[in-house]
């Protein structure tokens, strides 16, 4: 196995950062769609 | 990650995610309004529908009725066309009636022109008739009273007669008692009477009324009470006397007789024969005089 380097890259805090957004969005859609009562409109 | 490829897609994601959450925060910041503006949408369209089911009812009804009143006005009006064709014969007629009505008019004017000159003239006559009425009643109430004057007078001399007719048929019997009076004393009533003869006296008593004397107190005239219808006649001498409390007659004076009325008298008291004031109520007579004329 090949030593690698461990140290996190500011593309690592990137890559956290819009996990953390897409949590964030899916919780707002949650949210949104409950306020609807989760009916689709139609 | 150290090729420029996977920082470029790291990059994206990152962009991406971020646009993700911004929209999906903005959804849910604005949704809430969005559903209450549905609802609200929605309630007006359905009451936009009712109205709009109502207005299509009621048009229906008010075009069914519009219609039936149509069909009705339409009848009305056939009606009245009719009635309108019938009005303007009987106007034209009419007008012909008051054509023929104007001639007639016309010719009644004339006629009344003509009445109205013979009224004129009818007026005119029967004032001049009241006129001559009036002078005929005038002359009528002159006759009528004229004939109540004659049929009094003709009372009257009626009266009289009858009167004369008694007296004649007393002094027939008085002559005839006379006659046999003088054939007794053997005397000829044919024989003439010779000198004058003394009027007769009659017996006559009254009162006086009034006596008065004249300016200078030198003769005293007497009103007795009797008159002519009593006997009493100008020149006639009557005695004035006065009756005492124990009936004794007291004489006063003689008067001779100078007026005579039919009820009345005026004698002149004879100076020389007064023996006292005559007063009213003192009596006169004839009796007491022996020599009366």
């Amino acid at each position: 196995m090949s030593q690698q380097s461990s140290d996190p890259t500011i593309y690592d805090g990137l890559m956290f950062v819009s996990l953390g957004a897409v949590i964030v969005g899916i919780v707002f859609l949650i949210m949104a769609l409950d306020g609807y009562g989760w009916s689709n409109g139609g | 990650m150290n090729n420029i490829v996977s920082k470029i897609l790291i990059v994206a994601n990152l962009v991406f995610s971020l646009c993700f959450m911004c929209f999906a925060g903005a959804v849910y910041s604005f949704q809430a309004g969005w559903v209450q503006k549905h609802e609200k949408a929605a309630a007006q369209v359905s009451s936009t529908k009712s109205q709009l089911d109502d207005a299509i009812k009621q048009k229906d009804d008010q075009t069914e009725k519009f219609t039936a009143d149509l069909l009705k006005e339409k009848t009305r009006a056939d009606i009245a066309e009719a009635k309108e064709a019938g009005l303007n014969q009987n106007l034209k007629q009419a007008i012909g009636n008051q054509g023929n009505a104007e001639k007639e008019r016309d010719k009644h004017l004339a006629d009344l022109l003509v009445a109205q000159k013979e009224a004129q003239a009818r007026v005119t006559e029967t004032n001049d008739a009241r006129a001559e009425i009036k002078r005929l009643r005038d002359q009528n109430n002159d006759a009528i009273a004229i004939r109540r004057g004659l049929e009094d007078k003709n009372l009257q001399m009626e009266g009289q007669l009858a009167e004369a007719s008694s007296r004649e048929s007393q002094f027939l019997k008085e002559i005839t008692r006379l006659n046999d009076l003088l054939r007794l004393n053997k005397i000829d009533p044919r024989d003439p009477v010779i000198g004058p003869v003394p009027r007769l006296i009659e017996p006559v008593d009254g009162k006086v009324e009034d006596s008065r004397k004249n300016a200078s107190r030198s003769q005293e005239n007497v009103l007795i009470s009797v008159g002519s219808d009593d006997g009493v006649f100008k020149g006639l001498k009557m005695t004035v006397y006065r009756t005492s409390d124990d009936g004794n007659a007291n004489y006063l004076a003689t008067i001779k007789i100078t007026d005579v009325y039919p009820d009345k008298a005026v004698g002149l008291v004879l100076e020389e024969t007064r023996n006292g004031t005559i007063e009213r109520d003192d009596y006169v007579t004839t009796k007491f005089g022996s020599n009366n004329l």
